[in-house]
């Protein structure tokens, strides 16, 4: 399937440098990288049985499988890249794109911090109120309303009914058991009713 | 399978969960209709933050929940392609050819309606046609033995690898990376480690509910924040006007919706094509049978039926590879496998053996949602509608809410958080580099089975493995050499209907 024109973008002439090339020679090199590293990765049994043992079958027999046609679907990857004419659309990201995406990194980065050292409430209601305010939102009282229910919802769907476990400071405190009603959710945890 | 069908009625009406089975499957049609309603924000989307609360119910709320959301997604895309032509869902892009003509018209009343009797009408038939076949599918599939099994599987992530969008090439990496994420952790026959590279949170694998949240929800929010915006579509003046649908217009559509939920259901049952193809399809039928075609694309009731029984109708069926082989049919399957391994409930020949009433009592469930489907749709169309105009600003950071709590309750570790994050960016990246990551995930999921299955025909081969196929198992030898002709013939297809209808994905 040499004339791989998924979208109607490829042509079938010419051969150029693109990014699909450079995709393509990284992943040679992380399947050459895959390769050799399999005898360091795999763990060697406690007792040796002899050879492959009774399976006939080595450890390292599936990865060796897989990092081969990783090899060489990159090869084929790099012959065909030359002749690939996709736009490659990170080049569409104008200064706009790239910031909001980098800012709502380092709040998806900073929202797991807070998670952990001010409880998942308080946490999601800082990252909800700061994105939502940096994303255009200037209703602030809809703003701080939604960004301490929604998040106090959740944590009470998760941690009460569905028996589960989120960072709790400071809500678990302030919302005592009795003031949920969640006990005729309680049984749907349990498995073991059928 | 007859007594697990009926063993499924038992299991689905007991007393004591019967209730919360349909306010759970009702929930899940109602956040699925919400979220299709909204551009930009994708039925996958929602399924992906929405799994792990199926993680900690039993697999009887849980799974139905899920396909609840599947299912109103699918529908729910269809309002805003109808009012403002813009598609909730690609599965709606169909619709846009004449749902905005039609609101135009001021009949965009009778449109929504169509669309939401339709596509209850596609669902509806399409599970009962899903479990009339699953019960001797699977009978058939319970005979295939490992070397069987294994064959069927590389075939499957091949075809499904070749017909996702972009080019083949890239689909068959993405499956490699995504062969080689699930090789990390114990090799499935000598339970040894590998691949943890010293980090002990992954000696027992990449959790499967981060990476599948980062990968397929993630990736959506990093494209809806590319550009500044508080509302997705401002100042939309929307009301829905005009007369209701008469029984006598749906009647006249009776036919094409007929065809549509056909081909719908037969391409369902396709790994690897989908609802999007399946809409085009259904629409191009319907216009080619009509004898009026030049009304089709200016407000033409019948081109909204076509299009919406057929996405609708790709539902039900595609549980059909899932449930019987274990094979996902697409990016939404590859979710709901998710949820089957948390109850540890692994989709294949198996699971019909083992918990045959449990599946049957799911599937029941998916029949009678659709009772629930028409209710709710009906009774929240008008506010659908306004869910179009609902803050973006503010949806997002919600949506990152609940990715993160779902993937910290999974295991109430931080690092999962990380995984998250990092398979987010990953598939953002891939997503701008025109990668499909539907591949990976299959990979990821399949690859554990067909490691396995290929270890247990090498130890029935004794070492000789390819005598033993070729001469003992000639199912396997077929399967083997019809896999290339298979994947070129369904890979040429699914190219002509990208030309055809200029459908990306």
């Amino acid at each position: 399937m040499a004339s791989d024109t998924a979208t109607g973008e490829d042509a079938a002439a010419g051969g150029r440098y693109n990014f699909n090339t450079v995709t393509a020679v990284v992943f040679i090199v992380l399947a050459a990288v895959l390769f050799f590293i399999i005898p360091s990765q795999i763990d060697t049994p406690l007792i040796n049985l002899g050879g492959a043992g009774q399976s006939n079958l080595e450890a390292e027999t599936f990865p060796q499988i897989i990092a081969g046609a990783f090899f060489l679907l990159g090869i084929w990857y790099l012959y065909i890249s030359f002749r690939l004419r996709q736009h490659n659309q990170l080049r569409d990201l104008n200064l706009e794109a790239i910031t909001n995406v980098l800012v709502t990194l380092v709040i998806m980065s900073a929202y797991v911090g807070l998670i952990l050292y001010l409880g998942f409430v308080v946490g999601s209601f800082i990252m909800v109120f700061v994105m939502s305010t940096y994303f255009g939102n200037r209703n602030y009282l809809m703003g701080f309303v939604v960004s301490l229910a929604v998040p106090t919802l959740v944590f009470v769907l998760f941690t009460k009914p569905l028996v589960t476990s989120l960072p709790p400071f400071p809500v678990d405190e302030v919302i005592p058991n009795s003031w949920v009603i969640y006990p005729p959710l309680k049984y749907l945890s349990n498995k073991s009713i059928f | 399978m007859f007594e697990s069908f009926l063993g499924g009625f038992a299991i689905l009406f007991n007393p004591e969960t019967v209730i919360m089975t349909f306010v759970l499957m009702s929930t899940g049609l109602f956040l699925g209709m919400f979220v299709g309603a909204l551009p930009g924000f994708t039925t996958l989307m929602a399924l992906a933050i929405l799994l792990p609360i199926s993680f900690f119910i039993h697999p009887l709320l849980g799974i139905p929940f899920l396909l609840g959301v599947y299912k109103g997604g699918i529908y729910g895309g269809s309002i805003p392609a109808i009012l403002v032509s813009m598609p909730g869902t690609g599965a709606a892009v169909a619709t846009t050819f004449d749902g905005p003509a039609l609101t135009k018209k001021g009949e965009a009343r009778k449109a929504l309606e169509m669309a939401l009797f339709s596509s209850v009408f596609g669902d509806f038939s399409s599970d009962l046609i899903t479990i009339a076949l699953i019960g001797p599918i699977a009978a058939v599939a319970l005979l295939l033995g490992p070397p069987e099994l294994a064959a069927i599987l590389m075939m499957a992530l091949i075809v499904i690898a070749g017909t996702s969008s972009g080019v083949f090439i890239k689909g068959l990496l993405m499956l490699a990376v995504g062969l080689f994420l699930g090789m990390i952790g114990q090799d499935p026959i000598s339970a040894l480690s590998r691949f943890s590279f010293g980090i002990t949170e992954i000696e027992a694998g990449i959790p499967i509910l981060p990476m599948l949240i980062g990968l397929f929800a993630l990736p959506e929010i990093f494209v809806a924040i590319e550009k500044k915006a508080s509302h997705i579509i401002e100042s939309a003046n929307l009301k829905i006007t005009g007369a209701r649908l008469k029984w006598s217009e749906f009647k006249s559509c009776l036919r094409t919706i007929i065809r549509s939920t056909a081909i719908g259901t037969s391409i369902g049952m396709v790994p690897g094509v989908g609802q999007v193809v399946a809409a085009f399809m259904g629409y191009a039928a319907a216009k080619s049978a009509s004898k009026t075609p030049e009304k089709f694309g200016k407000g033409e009731l019948e081109g909204i039926a076509a299009a919406e029984a057929a996405n609708n109708a790709v539902n039900g069926p595609t549980l059909v590879p899932l449930l019987t082989l274990g094979i996902p049919g697409d990016n939404l399957t590859v979710i709901l496998v998710g949820a089957f391994i948390a109850h540890g409930l692994r989709p294949g020949p198996q699971l019909m053996e083992e918990q045959g009433p449990l599946v049957f009592a799911i599937l029941i469930a998916m029949v009678l949602a659709n009772i629930l489907f028409i209710f709710i749709g009906y009774l929240c169309i008008p506010l659908f509608a306004k869910v179009v105009t609902i803050r973006k600003s503010i949806l997002l950071p919600l949506t990152l809410v609940f990715a993160f709590a779902g993937t910290w309750v999974f295991r109430s570790n931080p690092y999962d958080l990380a995984i998250l994050v990092f398979f987010g960016a990953a598939g953002y990246l891939a997503k701008k580099l025109q990668f499909d990551v539907t591949p990976l995930a299959m990979g990821f999921i399949l690859g554990a089975p067909l490691e396995y299955a290929f270890g247990q025909t090498v130890i029935l081969s004794g070492g000789h493995i390819f005598s033993y196929i070729f001469l003992e198992r000639p199912i396997t030898a077929a399967i083997i050499v019809l896999t290339p002709i298979i994947t070129y013939l369904m890979w040429r297809r699914s190219m002509r209907l990208r030309r055809e209808f200029g459908a990306e994905n």
